[in-house]
């Protein structure tokens, strides 16, 4: 008898697929390469559920953007570049936007984005001269590069100027792997051209969890700071070692991803003063959220914990759906359509203007810093906020700094001609000049 | 009755000693070339491609690698994702180094270079043996990766410290890189791997296969009766390695597009690893079987609740997808602990005696 249940309930579900299909007309699918499974879901959980309760909430107060639904898919990937891949075949036909959501698989659809035509929207992490929109037609990672978070960092300790740390030492204790070693080029550049010393700590994927050998030679090495690229469990590892070696948490820095509220948590009072780099920032009584907690958090259609409402990470996930969403919205407004496809999405997300009076319009001021693209600049350079543990939560503790792009275009420039040379024939982006 | 082999007589020792001496197997294999050759090709969609097709070819082709190894002569390895690797990276330096070569040729000499890393992590072997020899072998998987890592020579120095495939073109079709079609890609690792397993399977059954078991079976005896051991285990690590860095080049290139130092890590080595186990340890259809379980499984059962429409979330799927591969392998290996291919065997003995078993 429950066997018969269950294949009515087949059946049921097979009609309700039909049903659903029939008016996929006026839907939009985003699909967002998840990873709620793994050894980085720590990291990965809460950014999800913020990307998915935010397009939740789109549907349920405004009915979708301009009256679209907006299918919000996930393909879980479990941080694994095999499935990545796999899960970007089976949905490069349906969705408009691909989320790759680690450096390994961006790296692996980048070039087929210039086949298959299917913007890659990869917020804050990702290879940091896909800002290049000359070269990168169809990549965009908004609203800042780690380029950009490793100047504003040495800006933030410098107190402004540069000069200060001349004859100091700085420990970048990294993932090894293409994401840790991001900002190593741009810090050396800096070294030299400001004398200090550079000593890049590599942390492999195996020694995440223990990191006593790393904190043993920055012990020895007595820096003056120590900048963090960390990911998953990586940064409580660091947290913890740098407890037990009763490291000044003044002088440990961390990018973006190395801000997670529930690391933090887990060494509480004795991390206070840990500051962290974030272009996003949790403002839980803005109206977005609160239109969040009311229909969708406190109606029971999360998939968020309790108390994890005020994170940094679950905030930011509803900031990187505004920024497809906005995409949307403007594509929808040029091409005077409803339904977006993922050719219109890329000029979209290429025209983003997310001033002020906007963000405020829509409900999310103080949430990121605004920012605008352009067809040459795909990441907008927005410019982020230090945010500094105070035992509990995080704060700001700084204006709102700015990435020295004096210093890093030229670089970029040259990594990004290198990158289209290698993979020859690059087309380059034609609405450029390029 | 299917299966009847009455009335099949050999007159030859030829005849005898055919690759097929029983009609309907060549039959068999005649219809599994039609539906590889014809039948997919014209049925599947690109996602099939990619995500089924192409990747079973490719990981049965490594399986088969190790299987040379650890099957027919002996050797326990740990090693393989790490020959996978030396396979791929050969491969992309020499397509950089020479941009007119062409890849095929490329794809096969990158197999001499994971030959000669194979032969010297093998010589080891002729001193120890069994697991001894298998920690031996993860000393190379971890010596290799950590390599890849930090020798930036081996991806030009680029940024991203990945290895990218360019588009590599063959008489004016694109056949690796982004603008390659699936269904050509699919055609060149079908040909590349039916290639090398129709070589492997008559180096198997050779004179050199017969070495190598009769190395497998007892070292000691193997060399009393006037086996060399050096040169049968080194040319078992020559002839494995070789295939698994054919195996490699077509990961990147044919598949992936782009890798990673990473990508090449232990848990690859384990996955064929476990390939060659549940399709069984000495035997070259079992390659292929186990990589349909271990690579095309998971990826059919993760599109199953979404086709027939049930609103699972798709972390929950990747869940209850480890449990079904996880409880199968469970139950393979407890029905029929020597793998898949001895369950064929099993299976085509009782079609031949059907309906009249003894």
């Amino acid at each position: 008898m429950r066997l018969f249940g269950r294949m009515m309930l087949a059946a049921a579900g097979i009609g309700l697929a039909l049903a659903t299909t029939a008016h996929a007309e006026d839907s939009i699918t985003v699909t967002n390469l998840s990873y709620r499974t793994g050894p980085f879901a720590a990291t990965g959980t809460p950014v999800m559920n913020g990307q998915r309760d935010y397009i939740t909430m789109l549907n349920l107060r405004d009915g979708g953007v301009n009256g679209v639904k907006i299918n919000y898919e996930e393909c879980e990937t479990g941080y694994n570049t095999e499935k990545g891949a796999e899960c970007y075949e089976k949905t490069k036909a349906s969705s408009i936007v691909t989320q790759p959501w680690s450096t390994g698989i961006t790296l692996q659809v980048l070039p087929k984005s210039n086949v298959d035509k299917v913007p890659i929207l990869a917020p804050g992490y990702g290879f940091s001269p896909m800002a290049d929109g000359r070269v990168f037609t169809w990549a965009f990672n908004p609203p800042a590069t780690y380029w950009d978070g490793a100047s504003m960092i040495l800006k933030a300790i410098s107190e402004g100027n540069l000069d200060n740390l001349k004859g100091k030492k700085i420990v970048l204790l990294h993932l090894d792997a293409p994401y840790g070693k991001e900002p190593i080029p741009l810090l050396h550049m800096y070294a030299e051209k400001h004398g200090f010393t550079l000593l890049p700590i590599p942390v492999g994927v195996k020694e995440m969890q223990n990191q006593s050998a790393q904190w043993l030679q920055i012990r020895r090495e007595r820096p003056d700071f120590v900048l963090m690229w960390g990911w998953g469990a990586m940064n409580a590892g660091a947290l913890t070692e740098a407890v037990k070696t009763k490291f000044p948490m003044d002088k440990f820095i961390g990018i973006w991803w190395s801000g997670s509220d529930a690391d933090l948590k887990a060494v509480g009072e004795a991390a206070k003063g840990y500051r962290s780099i974030s272009w996003s920032f949790p403002v839980s009584d803005s109206q977005t959220m609160k239109d969040i907690k009311q229909l969708v958090v406190d109606a029971g259609n999360s998939l968020l914990p309790p108390n994890e409402f005020d994170y940094v990470f679950y905030q930011r996930g509803v900031v990187i759906s505004m920024f497809v969403v906005e995409g949307i919205k403007a594509a929808q407004k040029h091409f005077d359509t409803k339904v977006v496809n993922a050719e219109q999405l890329r000029w979209g997300l290429e025209n983003l203007n997310l001033d002020e009076k906007h963000l405020a319009s829509i409900g999310m001021e103080g949430m990121v810093p605004p920012f605008s693209t352009s067809c040459t600049n795909h990441a907008g350079h927005s410019g982020a906020w230090m945010l500094q543990w105070d035992g509990s939560k995080f704060v700001k503790a700084s204006e709102l700094l700015k990435a020295d792009e004096d210093m890093i275009a030229p670089l970029a420039d040259a990594e990004a001609k290198k990158y289209a040379e290698a993979n020859a024939p690059w087309p380059l982006n034609p609405g450029c000049g390029g | 009755m299917l299966y009847r082999t009455a009335g099949q007589f050999k007159t030859s020792y030829r005849a005898d000693h055919a690759l097929f001496p029983v009609r309907q197997d060549a039959w068999l294999l005649g219809a599994i070339l039609v539906l590889a050759l014809f039948v997919f090709p014209l049925t599947a969609n690109e996602f099939v491609f990619r995500a089924l097709l192409i990747p079973v070819l490719i990981y049965a082709l490594a399986a088969l690698g190790l299987n040379i190894l650890t099957g027919y002569a002996g050797q326990l390895s740990l090693g393989t994702g790490a020959f996978m690797g030396v396979g791929a990276y050969a491969c992309y330096k020499l397509t950089t180094i020479f941009p007119d070569l062409n890849l095929i040729v490329a794809i096969a000499l990158s197999g001499f270079v994971s030959a000669a890393v194979g032969i010297v992590f093998g010589l080891p072997s002729l001193r120890i043996k069994g697991f001894y020899l298998a920690i031996a072998t993860l000393a190379a998987q971890f010596f290799l990766v950590w390599l890849f890592d930090k020798w930036t020579w081996l991806y030009n120095d680029n940024a991203s410290g990945a290895i990218q495939v360019p588009t590599v073109a063959m008489f004016g079709v694109p056949i690796a890189g982004p603008n390659a079609t699936a269904i050509v890609q699919y055609y060149v690792v079908l040909a590349i791997v039916g290639a090398i397993t129709f070589f492997c399977i008559n180096i198997t059954r050779g004179r050199i296969g017969r070495e190598w078991k009769a190395v497998r079976d007892m070292d000691i005896a193997a060399e009393l009766v006037g086996i060399n051991l050096m040169k049968s285990k080194l040319s078992a690590f020559a002839v494995s390695s070789y295939v698994v860095g054919v195996a490699g080049a077509l990961f990147v290139f044919l598949w992936r597009g782009a890798a990673e130092p990473t990508a090449f890590d232990i848990p690859l080595s384990f996955r064929v690893l476990f390939i060659a186990i549940i399709g069984g340890l000495g035997s070259i259809l079992g390659n292929f079987l186990g990589a349909v379980l271990i690579v095309a499984l998971p990826v059919v059962i993760s599109a199953l609740p979404a086709s027939f429409g049930l609103p699972i979330a798709s972390a929950t799927v990747e869940h209850l997808n480890t449990m079904t591969i996880g409880a199968l392998i469970i139950l393979f290996l407890i029905v029929e602990p020597h793998g898949l291919a001895r369950f064929w065997t099993t299976i085509r003995e009782k079609l031949i005696m059907w309906p009249f078993p003894h």
